[in-house]
């Protein structure tokens, strides 16, 4: 039995067929997400393909990508993740404080974690690794010369931006989508019998946290 | 307005997973990837697999106790993971093109 | 369970009077309201397409000869009213990408989905009002962006509405850069707007469904919709990632299918007809069930085999994923791959086929009424049948060697998507047209419009086959080029007439469609004495639909049923006995 539904208000529309047994927005949300599987299939599974059929464009891991400061950042979006189940459990139990607290610090590690890809992007482009591969001129280039890197790494680029830069995109949405749902809490707005919003803020963001899990691996460590 | 059905579990007093555990599992899980990473006298294909294993252990510890799916019905799990086997579906097709 | 009729909640409908125009009619979150919304926003999509097409036979029947009127036509497009063929291209490309994306899917997807769907479950409204209300206004920048790509430095894609790369990857092949930025940004816009229609659309079926409508009590529409929505949201974002990939390869030196640099031009072809396959069946199956529903009330008789029906439509939902290489048996795909694609993409003619014995069958010694919506439903089955026939050819990989990107492809395509799709929409527009608007269209000029499409439609589409079976090819500019299509030319000339005067008779729809609204006969709650829970409200419904949630006894097509006088019994009739 589903251990979320305390009330009427989480029930599902109680007047209508059985249906889902849960309620409508629940049941959007994990539709909603779907789709994000289904989008980030086409980038992460173009990934997957591309470097089958051509891995001479790829450097090993950790040569042009930086893992320990990635690998430190995984682990801080793993921590919002425990930080926004904590907040649900929280409000399930009627705890407004910890509510509160948990959001702000969900959040709040989500922008940190956003902040830190940023600073990565930014050192990469300054050693010259663009999606388009080396920059001409950089240093990444000038290794590749030497041969300490593979001679061209295009498709590494292409593939290493869009879909990191795609999965930033979506945690820097449920950061602002984070940041309402705390100024609602602050409002009084959640209660132990109806917290839709929380647990449907929860599920968009355990799922940016999953798809990273599967990034990290693939992308940094492979 | 229809009231709840009785058998509802209106207790305040409720169980939580045990989120601080699963947390330490995914942490350790984390540095166990990126140590495997590291072992560079290892087949890449044996590292492959385990680093995807590891990776899929951590998704699956997610979806299930943060994302609830361990106590969600059955329906609901259908619903969660009806797209998977349309990306395993792409994926391997096309892949085939370039290993085949 | 409950099944109390219990006041309908949202927006009462003593709310609806204070509010403004601009709340009401413009930015409504009312279902019917945003159908409508769709139905003139497609509407003008599809005189676009159709617009469009009309320049693209001009140039086919009378290649590089100046347009009577052509003039007005910058020199950038047609230079003294002689098309380019830069402009061809983007003809080809753009005649596609409205039709199928800003015509035949928000037509089918977004106005009968919105409109039909929360009234014949027996909903107040969609379970996610306001994100139905954005989906609409969504849709409207992705079509205006659309359009502005026509006016660009370069001109509009042109790699036609598939987008192969690397053509449309590399400006220096195309000479189209800002244009082909312009197709993949609207579409991935338009992308959103789909999935989250999608997503209220299922979650609405799903769980918003009144007492007594079990999921095998739900007409074929609805059912047909509930999977158009699932394969929507499951595509489109496989397109909306595929754009991107290709928009980056365009503006930012990504070469995901660029060659020079390890890019797979191949890549490209799977990954947009894995989506692009299931996009075709959302493009037929709420055809498909609009007709049955509008079959069943013509015949007054149920539907034939309801059951094999809903089984047919999650079938054809199912195998619509796994056929996608049928469009690139001659790309150079791995050949096992590709006998693996002949095989699901014969199994899925089954399906099909037997949808089709179950239309029959539902006519068969029925107590026929031919009006206006059930002409253009015995249309569809039989136009969609020459369709689905030509598309077993091409499942042949063999066979498809031969009519790949020629004629013969273009006649399929279109006896589908006009002779299926259109028809159904017409006469699904005519259908639902009193519950919408509240008059009834004219019906002896809807006898006029269906009878001179239908017959102008065949002598454009058919001599297609003969074109195309001639070695005709696809997208090219001058026929008489060559020397081997110049015998065809004739054929041509004729097609274009033809399809001169189809489009000249859709005015006829377009002033039964506008004139009707103003002063067409006022509708009654029920005129097609239909059983459908639509029809158990006031045309049009109010804010809400009900009063009271209405609670549902019987399946959806109790035509001729014993148990009452009439010749139907509708759903939320208690009429004594209820029925499975």
């Amino acid at each position: 039995m589903s251990h979320a539904a305390t009330s009427a208000v989480m029930l599902p529309p109680a007047r209508a067929e059985s249906g889902a047994g849960v309620y409508n927005e629940k049941l959007g949300m994990w539709i909603f997400l779907g789709s994000e599987v289904m989008f980030f299939t086409a980038l992460i599974g173009s990934y997957l393909i591309l470097r089958v059929a051509r891995p001479e464009f790829w450097a090993e891991p950790g040569e042009i990508l930086n893992v320990p400061i990635t690998a430190a950042n995984t682990f801080l979006l793993i921590c919002s993740s425990v930080t926004m189940v904590k907040a649900y459990a929280s409000i399930q139990d009627g705890d407004q404080a910890k509510l509160k607290l948990y959001l702000l610090a969900t959040a709040l590690i989500g922008a940190t974690f956003v902040g830190v890809q940023i600073y990565e992007y930014s050192e990469l482009i300054h050693h010259g690794f663009l999606p388009s591969g080396y920059a001409e001129g950089g240093e990444l280039a000038e290794r590749a010369q030497a041969g300490t890197l593979p001679a061209a790494v295009g498709l590494y680029g292409s593939t290493f931006f869009t879909m990191t830069g795609f999965h930033g995109f979506h945690v820097t949405v449920g950061v602002v989508c984070l940041l309402y749902v705390t100024w609602r809490a602050f409002r009084g707005r959640y209660s132990a019998q109806d917290h839709r919003g929380v647990e449907v803020i929860g599920l968009y963001w355990h799922f940016v946290d999953l798809v990273w899990i599967i990034l990290f691996t693939i992308v940094y460590l492979i | 307005m229809a009231h709840p059905p009785e058998s509802m579990d209106q207790s305040t007093q409720r169980k939580h997973p045990p989120y601080v555990l699963i947390w330490v599992v995914l942490a350790v899980l984390t540095a166990a990837e990126v140590g495997v990473a590291f072992l560079q006298d290892w087949p890449k294909t044996l590292l492959v697999i385990i680093l995807v294993l590891l990776a899929a252990w951590k998704a699956l510890l997610v979806a299930l106790y943060f994302m609830h799916l361990r106590f969600e019905r059955n329906r609901m799990r259908i619903i969660a993971i009806a797209p998977l086997p349309l990306a395993v579906i792409l994926v391997v097709a096309v892949i085939t093109e370039y290993i085949l | 369970m409950t099944s109390v009729a219990a006041p309908i909640e949202h927006g009462g409908h003593a709310d609806a009077h204070a509010q403004s125009f601009v709340r009401r009619y413009i930015f409504s979150t009312d279902h019917k309201i945003i159908g409508i919304q769709f139905l003139l926003l497609s509407l003008v999509g599809l005189l676009v397409g159709g617009s469009l097409a009309m320049l693209i036979r001009w140039q086919l029947g009378f290649p590089t000869q100046a347009m009577p009127g052509g003039g007005i036509l910058p020199e950038t497009m047609a230079p003294g009213g002689v098309l380019l063929p830069e402009f061809y291209n983007a003809l080809v490309t753009m005649h596609g990408t409205f039709m199928v994306f800003f015509a035949i899917m928000p037509l089918l997807v977004g106005v009968f989905g919105n409109f039909l769907i929360p009234l014949k479950i027996g909903a107040a409204d969609m379970a996610f009002p306001r994100l139905n209300m954005a989906s609409f206004w969504i849709a409207v920048p992705a079509f205006a962006l659309m359009v502005v790509g026509f006016f660009v430095e370069g001109g509009h894609a042109g790699a036609g509405w598939t987008s192969y790369a690397p053509l449309s990857a590399n400006p220096e092949w195309s000479g189209v850069s800002l244009g082909q930025q312009i197709w993949c940004v609207s579409l991935v816009v338009l992308g959103l707007s789909s999935i989250l229609g999608a997503t209220n659309y299922i979650t609405t079926i799903i769980n918003m469904r009144a007492p007594g409508m079990f999921w095998f009590r739900l007409p074929l529409s609805i059912w047909s919709l509930f999977i158009t929505a699932v394969l929507t949201l499951l595509a489109i974002p496989i397109l909306s990632g595929a754009a991107i990939m290709l928009l980056f390869d365009q503006t930012i030196g990504t070469t995901f299918f660029l060659p020079p640099d390890g890019g797979q031009p191949l890549l490209w072809q799977h990954i947009f007809w894995f989506f692009g396959h299931p996009e075709v069946y959302i493009l037929i199956l709420p055809a498909m069930g609009v007709v049955s529903d509008i079959i069943a009330n013509g015949s007054r008789k149920p539907i034939f085999g309801y059951h094999s029906m809903v089984y047919a439509i999650i079938a054809i939902g199912f195998l619509g994923w796994i056929v996608w290489g049928h469009h690139m048996f001659q790309s150079g795909m791995n050949p096992t791959l590709g006998m693996s694609f002949m095989i699901s993409t014969l199994l899925i003619a089954v399906p099909s086929a037997i949808k089709t014995f179950n239309w029959l069958g539902t006519m068969w010694e029925g107590s026929i009424r031919l009006h206006v919506p059930m002409l253009h439903a015995c249309a569809f089955v039989s136009m969609f049948v020459i369709g689905g026939l030509s598309g077993v050819f091409m499942a042949s990989t063999t066979v498809d060697i031969y009519i790949h990107d020629t004629y013969f492809i273009v006649a399929h395509i279109h006896y589908v998507l006009f002779g299926g799709s259109l028809f159904a929409i017409f006469g699904a527009v005519t259908f639902w047209y009193p519950k919408m608007f509240g008059r009834m269209m004219s019906r002896f000029w809807g006898y006029v419009h269906f009878g001179l499409t239908f017959l102008f439609y065949n002598l454009t589409f058919f001599p297609m086959h003969q074109l195309g079976l001639g070695g005709h090819m696809r997208r090219i500019y001058d026929p008489t080029e060559y020397e081997f299509l110049q015998p065809l030319q004739g054929t041509n000339e004729f097609i274009t007439i033809s399809a001169f005067l189809l489009f000249a008779v859709q005015l006829i729809f377009a002033l039964n469609f506008i004139v009707s609204w103003f002063t067409g006969e006022k509708a009654p709650e029920n005129p097609w004495q239909d059983t459908g829970l639509e029809w158990t409200t006031p045309s049009p419904p109010p804010h809400g639909n009900w009063p009271e949630t209405p609670t549902v006894h019987h399946p959806p097509y109790e035509f001729s049923s014993p148990l009452v006088e009439e010749d139907y019994l509708m759903q939320d009739r208690a009429a004594g006995k209820e029925t499975p």
